[in-house]
């Protein structure tokens, strides 16, 4: 019989194994989702109907000569009312559908069987969530980007601001906001259905970043509230950097306390995930569906 | 190199006890000592616990192919699980290619080649070949030799011309061929192979068996488990049955037979079966570890016994099951097969 293909070679060998792993788990992950013809519909239509519903009441409460818009206008700052709820609203379907999709990556691989075979490998296990992130993050990229387009050729929005400052946001945002999705992930393996949490988190978002009104309109302790979530800031900083032209300096207050957020949301992430892994060869959680 | 593949000392497994479950629980000891309890506010009600592996000693030997026989919850998977490094043992040590099963869990898995959830661990929304490649670069083999070990592999599992297909597309004995591809990729020298013919028709699973007969002639350690017992008997060198949780009978094949080789298997088959001539057959000197078991035709119902003399049981059998709207349909006095050896060491058919 041959012998065993590996050799126990650390440092740069073992890097350059890992990294391929990866790699084939991003692409693995890839190919899964464009084999889904559903995510054609996702792509197309959900960055359309959600906004829309805030901005048709919008313009219902604005009165009939939407005399109303003024004194929205007025009150956020903004010189672009629809382009301030699509902000808003895309913001919260990113972080919905990092729940949704990341937050129950592991929990599909484990229903559909295959989670056991990977954790079988000698690939480092981390690898197993982080690398869903990478399409998820391109989808989440072309799906703001088909916003833009959609709402530019149906409503006449128009970007004032430079699109690298965009950027910039959101990748502050991502270790926060991915972060958050892994300790999600680890917390669905152990406990199986946590559709709950992500109600939670969502409606969270929804009520206290102020996706469609400014923050300053809510009461003091909900303002308070509001620091302590990282999706406030990004709110704030990508309407500043797609409407207001703003630039580096006047989006650090923003992206500092963003990175920070991502500091800690990463470390509970992988924390999580480590106890979870320790705790399923303790319950033989893993195998079970 | 030690000799043994895998050797498990002791190995214990204990699960907290799911309430409905049925599971046979134990309460389980304080998780705290009595004193440290005292100081708490509330106390930590003391968890249940179920066994489901309670102290499995295994030698394997390098090169053998070893079954491990039992019926679904005798503690078959949750033992080849600790040994995959999938779940740590509560209590007992085990080493596989001489790597602890806890504390080398990473070269544990780079020495095993894995069949575990058969068709399930494999994705089907991927190709065969994509699936290939996808666990290749998992267990870290060179990109310059995945090609080659992945064109080597389907024509060897016979799916070359469907190599490219959505395994979606594959029936379930070409799946189970993609798993047992995806195990060997890396050619591990041991294979650990669960209940790999469960689903697969006639024809498939005798391809599947001459395969790991095959593997082993290559040299490979086949951990084995399944509740067929042909397979059993005719695969493996040597066979541990497994029963709520302990390894009852470890011994070859023939040696596992010959300790019923003195009794005789009588084998009725009887239609109008009911449940009294259940102790009336069992009143009767010299029957042993009887069974039944209803046939998938309506009310055709087998029923096996052991019995040291035949001869002078039969009569009084025949003259119990008499009347009352039962009758024979067909009589057999057979050799003693594996899964006599396993009723009569269980009392229980292994289907049970």
């Amino acid at each position: 019989m041959q012998a065993s293909l590996f050799n126990t070679s650390p440092g740069k060998a073992r890097i350059t194994s890992e990294l391929r792993s990866l790699w084939a788990i991003v692409r693995r992950e890839w190919i899964i989702f464009t084999r889904y013809p559903s995510w054609i519909i996702a792509l197309f239509i959900w960055p359309l109907i959600f906004p829309m519903m805030y901005i048709f009441t919008a313009r219902a409460l604005s009165g009939p000569d939407g005399s109303g818009l003024d004194v929205f206008i007025q009150n956020t700052g903004a010189n672009e009312f629809i382009g301030y709820i699509i902000v808003g609203t895309t913001v919260w379907m990113w972080q919905n559908i990092v729940l949704w999709d990341v937050g129950f990556s592991l929990r599909n691989e484990q229903m559909r069987g295959t989670l056991e075979s990977n954790w079988l490998s000698p690939a480092w296990r981390f690898s197993h969530l982080l690398g869903p992130t990478g399409p998820q993050i391109v989808s989440m990229g072309m799906f703001i980007g088909i916003t833009a387009l959609e709402f530019g050729l149906l409503f006449g929005v128009r970007l004032n601001g430079s699109v690298w400052m965009i950027v910039l946001m959101m990748l502050a945002a991502i270790p926060a906001i991915y972060g958050l999705g892994f300790a999600f992930a680890s917390l669905v393996i152990t406990i199986k259905e946590a559709s709950a949490f992500v109600y939670l988190v969502r409606g969270l978002v929804m009520i206290f970043c102020g996706i469609t009104f400014p923050i300053s309109l809510l009461p003091e302790w909900m303002q308070e509230v509001a620091k302590w979530l990282p999706q406030t800031y990004l709110i704030h900083g990508m309407r500043a950097a797609a409407f207001s032209n703003a630039g580096l300096p006047e989006l650090i207050p923003d992206v500092i306390p963003l990175l920070l957020f991502g500091a800690f949301w990463l470390a509970v992430g992988y924390s999580t995930f480590l106890w979870m892994e320790r705790r399923a060869r303790q319950t033989g959680a893993i195998g079970q569906y | 190199m030690s000799d043994l593949a895998i050797e498990a000392r002791q190995l214990v497994k204990k699960f907290p006890a799911r309430p409905g479950s049925g599971d046979k629980a134990k309460v389980g000891e304080p998780v705290q000592s009595p004193r440290k309890r005292r100081w708490q506010f509330w106390k930590k009600k003391a968890q249940a616990m179920f066994t489901a592996v309670d102290g499995v000693d295994l030698q394997i030997r390098r090169g053998e192919i070893f079954g491990l026989l039992g019926p679904n919850g005798a503690g078959k998977s949750t033992t080849i699980r600790m040994l995959c490094t999938l779940l740590e043992p509560t209590s007992g040590t085990a080493t596989v290619n001489g790597f602890d099963v806890v504390s080398q869990a990473n070269e544990v898995r780079r020495s095993l080649g894995t069949v575990l959830a058969g068709e399930r661990s494999i994705y089907w929304k991927l190709t065969g070949r994509e699936n290939l490649e996808y666990f290749a670069a998992l267990y870290h083999i060179p990109a310059n030799i995945t090609k080659r070990r992945v064109d080597e592999l389907i024509e060897r599992m016979e799916i070359k011309d469907r190599a490219n297909e959505l395994v979606e597309k594959y029936s379930t004995g070409m799946r189970q061929r993609i798993a047992i591809a995806k195990a060997l990729l890396a050619r591990p020298p041991i294979l650990l192979l669960d209940e790999p013919t469960l689903g697969l028709d006639p024809q498939a699973a005798r391809n599947l068996r001459s395969l790991i007969a095959q593997l082993k002639q290559e040299g490979h350690t086949i951990l084995l488990t399944t509740h067929y017992m042909e397979e059993a008997d005719q695969l493996s060198d040597r066979i541990g049955i497994i029963d709520t949780g302990k390894v009852i009978a470890l011994d070859t094949p023939e040696g596992l037979k010959r300790r019923i080789d003195q009794k005789e298997i009588i084998r009725l088959e009887l239609t109008g079966w009911h449940d009294d001539l259940n102790d009336k057959l069992k009143g009767i000197e010299g029957v042993e570890a009887l069974t039944t078991h209803q046939q998938n035709e309506a009310d055709l119902w087998e029923v096996n016994m052991h019995a040291q003399n035949s001869r002078a049981t039969l009569p009084r059998i025949v003259e119990a099951i008499s009347g009352n709207g039962t009758r024979l349909v067909n009589m057999n006095i057979v050799k003693p097969s594996l899964e006599d050896v396993f009723i009569h060491l269980t009392g229980k058919a292994l289907r049970d």
